[in-house]
């Protein structure tokens, strides 16, 4: 009797992770119970291991093992320009992007009223502390291009002018490679709105 | 039940397993609905630009009951997203229509209102007089109009001049001389914003705070003890960046 509750846990614990049903969640328990237990134990490890280690950067507020992560304590960043994301992979996307050298703000979230998600629960307070220590001369907005994301950018634009601190936001418009033909019409709008001089 | 092409507009949307939305839509013709839109997520999706709020949409769907499936959207007309503030006040209305609409019951002329309003929201700049004459019809809509005509005593027409102790439930009521500096139990208001607010035109500062402590009086009754979220976020922005335009947007005010 006392080895099936162990297996149900198993399950119920796998099922805490996005996307995985019922279904999938018994597979995998007997995936690893049955023909890979090597494999349970790593990620039993790994997972106590990042769940101990993984704390968030005292200042961009990213993932990191450190108090403060590499990004904010590397010396070749600029730390005059401060990016302001939603989420980790945002970050990682912009980086990988291999043009912007200042440092970052991971949200870990975004403004969304109607979820009850207000300031607060995207650690608007602790960006407003960093804005106040007076190194940052430049914030880049770049929330996501949905309604969201557009308040979020919105609301922390206020926040920054009203220190007279620069705010911008990332451009949008047509992606490389991409052929207007079948671009959607907002984003074919909003590329010839925001046209600069050839 | 197949139901095509309905002028739409998205309320408010939540991701649903890995590439689905769960909306909350606005139609014209059966009022709000939930739709369930499949794959809405995914990066190929042909509607993942467009199924947002504030946007006006042409959808169908099928199914009937809690949840319908939604089966095709298209965007109706040119790109209509807010900006700025005119964007928390669009969140407010959608707070307060999903918090007040039931499901499938058809307000076509409050669909009309709500167009108007964010037509006017993307284009007017006194926003605070937008949402106030949008609450007025909001209210009729549901069968609790306010009586902004006349005395609901003696049946007389509203004076400018005259002041007048508004009971929601009930109505203005002229007050006496005497009564003036003796407390009472409703709104005190003066009868120009009365006139003000039945007219949709509001002159003076004065009348939009009147008007707006009689709205929040009038919906705080069908609203009920939970706070609505998107004031909150207005209540921060008046408290941090000063002078700010949402405390003259006034969808916010403490207390309430």
């Amino acid at each position: 009797m006392n080895d099936i509750t162990v297996l149900e846990a198993l399950k119920q614990a796998l099922r805490r992770l996005p996307g995985v049903g019922p279904k999938s969640a018994s597979r995998m328990a007997y995936h690893l119970l049955e023909r890979d237990r090597e494999g349970a134990r790593l990620i039993a490890q790994a997972l106590t291991n990042a769940v101990e280690r993984i704390v968030h950067c005292k200042r961009c507020n990213n993932l990191s093992e450190t108090e403060l992560c590499p990004i904010c304590s590397s010396p070749r960043r600029d730390k005059s320009l401060l990016c302001v994301v939603e989420s980790p992979s945002d970050l990682v996307s912009l980086d990988q992007s291999g043009v912007y050298n200042g440092l970052y703000f991971v949200l870990m979230g975004r403004l969304s009223p109607l979820d009850g998600i207000g300031p607060e629960e995207i650690g608007i307070p602790r960006l407003e502390a960093l804005l106040d220590e007076g190194t940052v001369k430049e914030v880049v907005l770049a929330t996501n291009l949905t309604v969201e994301g557009e308040a979020t950018a919105h609301y922390i634009g206020d926040l920054v002018r009203a220190r007279r601190i620069k705010a911008s936001r990332i451009a949008y418009g047509v992606p490389i490679g991409g052929e207007l033909e079948y671009t959607d019409r907002n984003t074919l709008a909003r590329a010839l709105a925001g046209r600069r001089e050839a | 039940m197949r139901i095509h092409q309905q002028p739409a507009y998205v309320l408010h949307h939540r991701d649903y397993s890995e590439t689905s939305l769960l909306l909350e839509v606005f139609t014209a013709r059966h009022g709000r609905i939930g739709l369930i839109a499949k794959g809405a997520r995914r990066a190929s999706s042909r509607v993942r630009g467009i199924l947002k709020p504030f946007q006006r949409l042409l959808i169908g769907w099928s199914g009937k009951g809690e949840l319908a499936v939604l089966t095709g959207a298209e965007q109706d007309g040119p790109d209509t997203s807010l900006a700025a503030q005119a964007l928390y006040c669009g969140f407010y209305m959608n707070e307060v229509l999903l918090r007040l609409l039931h499901r499938h019951d058809p307000h076509d002329a409050l669909f009309e209102a709500y167009q108007n309003t964010l037509q006017r929201l993307r284009h007017d700049d006194t926003n605070e007089a937008v949402l106030r004459i949008f609450e007025k019809h909001l209210l009729r809509e549901l069968g609790y109009g306010l009586v902004l005509d006349r005395d609901v005593v003696d049946r007389a027409p509203i004076e400018a001049q005259a002041v007048y102790d508004y009971i929601v439930d009930r109505g203005p009521r002229r007050l006496a001389h005497l009564e003036l500096n003796l407390p009472t139990e409703g709104i005190r208001m003066r009868g120009a914003s009365l006139i003000a607010l039945e007219q949709e035109s509001f002159a003076e500062a004065a009348m939009l705070r009147d008007a707006k402590a009689l709205m929040r009086a009038a919906l705080a009754r069908h609203l009920g003890d939970q706070p609505l979220h998107s004031r909150k976020l207005f209540r921060r922005v008046v408290a941090t960046a000063t002078g700010d335009v949402m405390a003259e947007a006034g969808v916010d005010k403490a207390g309430g």
